[in-house]
């Protein structure tokens, strides 16, 4: 028999094995194929031509890929190869050598590899025109899409497949060469019999473990200050140091803690989930730590960026409140409107004034991290009723109170105590305003006219009377608000708007108001729905390679354990009576890493929510919710894998 | 043919018991009816063989497999017409098991093995404490209660496994082989207190064995060949020593694995 008779027969009566790692293998083949595709693809590249971002983010985002794809395929070798170390110690036994048997396993992954890697492709071919649809939807594009069948892309996924199974091979080699027979042999049994912990390290450790999680959680949110990326990187380590402390010691500890209690009578439930996590929880916390942070970055980059998705409309608006704004120049916003009318589109056109004034603030009424605000600021005072006019609704206080707005100290804004003073210095006559009110984003489109500060329509009359408007570099700015009546046709506006006459002066150069609502949006619209869906892809990879680990692991302790299963049912236990005990394991298992996932998460998204000015509670929980729905279909698997096992164990 | 234990009440009786394995064209009857009536209070081994069938009819009687014709009747309860279920709640409240290789959980303890069988609850907390250490006492392992299998001998394992047989007051204890990974002396330690428990505390007991020393405790031996019983023998008032010497001439004729006559 040569070696490669012995290679097809072992692998036809370990197809049971293969199959694990196989699907690994092609798993990773599609989603990394997929990817390059997607970046060779014609329509994304055309899109894409607008900006760099797309290029690097597919970049960075390609690398992360064959990262990920490569510790997973690593893994779910290193699990595989565990499975098979007892065939791997008979063939030395039966007397093939350490070189033969090493070409073997060599002959048998590269025959698996080739397998995966067309099949892999194939299906990354039928695939792809799916994500494409996705992902062209996302960003908004509206040409015809055909998905070409690019070359490039297959040889791209070749060349870092035939890498990483290089790897695969080395590790191959190195398990044959290093272990001696016994370890072949022995390698299933392995465990560990939970030692009486030395109670005082343990328990000290154990609550340092929860107390540096606290830590990590309180820093995160009062890290807004001088020391911000000290204190990122301080919450990083304490969270995932106390993490892995959690599932090391903590967990262990109390593990123990319960189990001494019960001074033997562990009851049924116990003795399969407590009694089997203890037997393997030094193996286990390993994993399962990983599991858990990788999962707590998978669940805030989701969130996050789902959310910057889910907020590019609103916060648009936040910024540029009216759809078009022209400054100064009333001729220029009647041309425009002249064209829009030709063009069958219907708007109002506003003229509102800014009182654009110098003023200071009360000492101390910014947060610290904006350091000393005691200098002198650009202040515009606008008047409710005229921006009632031009369609944005605003309730002003009274006489010499006054709504402030802005978009660049939005996160400031959340932290000041209201209410506050801002003088307005002119000449010798000092003005106070009491500020009463913290507006969310601009009042007119942004740009120079510094913070916005809404009065009642009387006082502002009142106002533009006694200011000394004329000197100091004080004025009244007169802008135009044009808004569409009808929000279909501002894609249309826009491009009339994108004309050079509107948006450059004389010299060529852009105007302060050189761009409009929509424009913003559509370009938001672009970044983050690339955003979203490379996160979203990423995000893939990462749950289903997670969820896949854990039902390895499981899998490989379900048969490990099966032996017992078949004693508890000759000692009369029915398979749902050893089932309740296995599910409770379970919900530890996958149930674990995910709700402290989750909660790591939702500090990490609550420490980004500066990046939003809306409320991102709603888009953060459907991306959670989306990401543990798909994370408890593992466990549903791994429950049945183990009800098949339990069955057939009598 | 039965002299001594006619008064007594029959705990196991089995009638005209088959068992066939393998698929249609391939049947191989493994048990041709096997007739078998054991008293409460009895110690009856089983020999025979190999091959001839002794773990095959243990599993039956035990309800760990089922027969293939005949009827089985447990404490007058008819185990051949009972669903899995049922059969699973009566092996948990009235049998007990001890296996040639433990079985023992490695995941956990001699004692929390022990208490495996009174686990979901039924037994309260006392009770059962005081059951583990009545039963502990007797078999020698109160020292080893909170060790784990691993960290255990081979002998501790399967007293250890005897406990867990009777924690549960089974009426019955069938054990496959129970000596036959355990050093002579480690075997008769354990058959002893077996011995002492079906005396003192009357629990039955059915045990499987290839070993003729291992069968001279029980109180009948009952010879098992191509799936058929070939003979029984009693040992009434004979000592141990007298009793072995019978069981070895029946199994010299018989053309046992460890003597052979011919
Ligand atoms: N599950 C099964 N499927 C098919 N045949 C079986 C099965 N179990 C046992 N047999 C067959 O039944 C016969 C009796 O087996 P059994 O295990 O009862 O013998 P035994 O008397 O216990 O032998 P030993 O002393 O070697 O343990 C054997 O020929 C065996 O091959
Ligand atoms: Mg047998």
């Amino acid at each position: 028999m040569t070696l490669f008779d012995l290679v097809i027969r072992s692998m036809r009566k370990n197809i049971k094995h293969y199959y694990l790692y196989f699907f690994a293998l092609i798993f990773s083949v599609v989603l990394y194929f997929v990817f390059a595709t997607l970046q060779y693809d014609s329509a994304v590249v055309e899109r894409a031509g607008q900006s760099m971002k797309f290029s690097s983010a597919f970049k960075v985002a390609g690398g992360l890929l064959i990262f990920i794809a490569g510790i997973f395929i690593v893994y779910a070798n290193a699990i595989f190869l565990k499975r098979r170390s007892r065939e791997i110690g008979l063939y030395q036994l039966i007397g093939l050598n350490k070189g033969a048997v090493a070409r073997l396993l060599i002959i048998e992954n590269s025959l698996l590899s080739a397998g995966a890697l067309l099949i892999g492709i194939g299906i990354g071919i039928l695939v792809s025109r799916v994500f494409l649809l996705l992902l062209m939807k996302l960003v908004d594009y509206e040409g015809f899409i055909a998905l070409s069948f690019s070359t490039a892309a297959i040889l791209q996924t070749v060349v870092v497949f035939v890498a990483i199974i290089l790897l695969t091979t080395i590790q191959m080699i190195y398990t044959v060469y290093r272990n001696t027979l016994l370890s072949l042999f022995n390698a299933d049994k392995k465990g560990e019999n939970p030692k009486k912990p030395k109670t005082f390290v343990s328990a000290v450790l154990a609550l340092l473990g929860i107390g540096l999680i606290v830590f990590g959680y309180w820093l995160s949110a009062n890290m807004m200050n001088t020391m911000l990326f000290f204190n990122m990187i301080a919450v990083l380590v304490s969270t995932i140091l106390g993490t892995y402390l959690i599932f090391r010691v903590t967990i262990s500890w109390m593990f123990y803690q319960i189990r001494s209690r019960k001074q033997g009578h562990l009851g049924l439930k116990n003795s399969l989930s407590i009694g089997s996590l203890m037997h393997r929880m030094k193996g286990n916390a390993n994993s399962l730590t990983i599991i858990t942070v990788l999962s707590a970055m998978t669940l805030a980059m989701l969130a996050g960026s789902y959310s910057l998705y889910y907020s590019t409309e609103k916060e648009s608006r936040y910024s540029m409140p009216h759809d078009f704004m022209f400054e100064s120049d009333e001729g220029l916003a009647a041309q425009f409107g002249e064209e829009l009318i030709e063009n069958g589109i219907d708007f109002t056109s506003e003229k509102i004034e800014l009182l654009s004034v110098w003023g200071t603030f009360e000492k101390d009424v910014f947060p610290e991290w904006d350091g000393p605000m005691d200098g002198t600021y650009g202040f515009s005072i606008v008047s409710d009723q005229q921006l009632e006019k031009a369609g944005f609704q605003v309730e002003a206080p009274k006489k010499g109170k006054a709504v402030m707005h802005d978009m660049n100290y939005a996160m400031s804004m959340n932290n000041m105590k209201l209410p506050f003073d801002v003088n307005v210095t002119s000449g010798e006559s000092d003005r106070q305003f009491r500020i009463t009110e913290l507006g969310s984003g601009n009042v007119v489109n942004f740009v120079s006219v510094g913070f916005q500060l809404v009065v009642n329509d009387v006082y502002f009359e009142e106002l533009k009377e006694q200011l000394p408007l004329e000197s100091e570099g004080n004025m009244v700015l007169d802008v135009y608000a044009v808004n569409l009546l009808d929000r279909d046709q501002l894609e249309a506006a826009s491009k009339i708007f994108s004309q050079s006459k509107y948006i450059d002066n004389a010299e060529g150069e852009n105007y302060a108001y050189s761009t409009d609502y929509y424009s913003m949006y559509e370009n938001g619209i672009l970044t983050n729905g690339l955003l979203i869906f490379i996160a979203g892809f990423l995000g893939l990879v990462f749950l289903i390679s997670t969820g896949s680990i854990l039902y390895f692991k499981q899998m490989t302790e379900a048969e490990q354990e099966k032996q017992n299963y078949a004693t508890l049912r000759q000692l009369g236990f029915t398979v749902k009576d050893i089932m309740r005990g296995i599910i409770r394991k379970q919900m530890f298992v996958f149930g674990l890493p995910l709700a402290i996932g989750l909660l790591h998460s939702v500090f990490a998204i609550k420490a980004a929510s500066f990046l939003f000015m809306s409320d991102i509670t709603i888009p953060t929980t459907i991306a959670m919710g989306l990401y543990a729905l798909i994370y408890i279909v593992f466990a549903f698997l791994t429950v049945g894998y183990y009800r098949k096992t339990v069955k057939a164990a009598l | 043919m039965n002299k001594t234990h006619t008064s007594q009440q029959t705990v196991l009786h089995a009638q005209n018991v088959r068992k066939s394995f393998g698929t249609r064209g391939n049947v191989q009857e493994v048990l041709k009816g096997i007739d078998l009536r054991v008293n409460e209070g009895e110690f009856v081994g089983i020999m025979g063989p190999s091959g001839a069938g002794k773990t095959t009819l243990l599993n039956v009687l035990a309800t760990i497999d089922r027969a293939t014709d005949g009827a089985i009747l447990i404490g007058g309860d008819d185990i051949s017409k009972m669903k899995d279920a049922g059969l699973s709640a009566f092996r948990r409240d009235k049998l007990g098991f001890i296996f040639q290789d433990y079985n023992l959980l490695d995941t956990l303890t001699a004692k929390e093995n022990i208490l495996l069988p009174i686990s979901l609850g039924k037994v309260k907390k006392k009770e059962a404490e005081a059951r583990f250490n009545d039963i502990a006492t007797i078999l020698g392992i109160t020292d080893i209660a909170h060790k784990y299998p691993h960290e255990i001998s081979g002998g501790q394992k399967q007293r250890t496994s005897a406990a867990r047989a009777l924690i549960n007051e089974p009426s019955m204890v069938f054990a496959d082989e129970p000596t036959g990974a355990l050093d002579s002396k480690s075997a008769s330690s354990l058959l002893g207190t077996m011995a002492d428990v079906n005396k003192k505390r009357g629990v039955t007991i059915m045990m499987v064995t290839h070993d003729a020393v291992a069968s001279s405790y029980a109180s009948r031996v009952v010879f098992l060949k191509d799936g058929q019983i070939y003979s029984e023998l009693y040992r009434g008032d004979k000592t141990r020593q007298a009793f072995f010497q019978d069981i070895l001439k029946v199994q010299g004729v018989l053309g046992g694995d460890s003597v052979d006559t011919i």
